[in-house]
């Protein structure tokens, strides 16, 4: 599981840009948007982008459920294990 | 014949970082500005900072050292060609059939670094977007000039960058990317004259580069400049 933290940290840090911040700084449980990392509204759509083509995961942009998935790495890993699990 | 004030400016580009360092320039054809370096922007705050692609950041090192932190100022933000290689990899995206980046394609509007910089700066102030053929020099400031009708102030950007190579066939740009921020004013600064006229043949040099045109007034090495438009066969002349 910590390594899957680690590759959606990694992830995230390539596909918005974040030149300046090492994978370590990002808190698992943190919130990643407006306070925490303090991601924006376009962050949102290029992290669903970068689901997309690295999990094959798609997401509806304005469910609740989408919602609740971003709020932070641990979120977003359970989401990877859950999508992994239903196709395996 | 339109006047105005300029009140002060600045200009960036990696290596030419001082006003001393484009007077400079100007005087030593050989040497361009071939050593590429970021400029750091380190005034903005980080998640802000990432967004900022080579023209946007010399457009915030041009013109940020100019203002005073909370000064409202209206812009007018001006470059022929804007980030066309953020554009160019959009469409090679769409061609290959891949999603499109969000954020390119956020950024890949014409005046996306005037917002950007409204939103670095904390400033509601309008913003004006323009792009020129021809005369893209003169046109913004004709622009910036008129805008003084209804404000004392108005801040000109002026930026460009180097085609990428697919479309370097088809028009010109800059050998490397640049921006001049000047600051227009009613009242402040040393007057300057903007005026269209024929093509005078007999008195007009033949300039090619504007950049150079503009620079050398700017570094008070010239005191007109001339900025030829050859399909109209007229030319903007701009006289301290």
């Amino acid at each position: 599981m910590a390594n899957l933290q680690l590759e959606l940290k990694e992830m995230i840090i390539t596909a918005l840009d974040l030149e300046d911040i090492e994978a370590d700084e990002i808190d698992d449980a943190e919130p990643l948007f407006v306070e925490g990392l303090g991601l924006d509204s376009i962050d949102a759509l290029e992290i669903g982008l970068a689901l997309q083509k690295q999990y094959g995961i798609k997401l509806k942009a304005d469910s609740k459920e989408t919602h609740d998935h971003f709020a932070s790495i641990n979120a977003l890993a359970a989401l990877v294990e859950s999508h992994r699990g239903t196709n395996s | 014949m339109l006047s105005f004030k300029l009140k002060t400016w600045n200009a960036y580009a990696p290596s030419l970082e001082s006003i001393d360092s484009w007077g400079n320039w100007l005087n030593d054809k050989n040497q361009s500005s071939e050593k590429q370096r970021n400029p750091s922007l380190k005034k903005l705050p980080l998640m802000l900072r990432r967004r900022f692609s080579a023209i946007g950041k010399c457009a915030v090192e041009a013109s940020m050292p100019m203002l005073a932190e909370g000064q409202h100022i209206p812009l007018v933000f001006a470059s022929r060609h804007g980030d066309v290689g953020l554009t160019l990899s959009l469409l090679e995206s769409i061609a290959k059939n891949e999603p499109l980046s969000p954020t390119s394609f956020s950024l890949a509007v014409h005046n996306a670094v005037s917002g950007l910089l409204s939103i670095a700066r904390k400033d509601p102030s309008e913003t004006t977007a323009i792009a020129a053929t021809e005369n893209l020099i003169p046109l913004a400031l004709l622009e910036a000039a008129s805008q003084l009708q209804v404000h004392d102030q108005v801040l000109c950007i002026i930026c460009d960058m180097p085609l990428p190579d697919l479309y370097k066939p088809f028009a010109d740009s800059p050998l490397f990317p640049y921006a001049i921020a000047i600051v227009l004013s009613r009242q402040e600064g040393e007057t300057l004259s903007l005026e269209n006229q024929p093509l005078n043949k007999s008195t007009s040099s033949p300039q090619d580069d504007e950049l150079k045109e503009l620079i050398a007034l700017l570094c008070h090495q010239s005191s007109t400049a001339h900025f030829l438009n050859k399909q109209l066969n007229t030319e903007w002349i701009i006289k301290r």
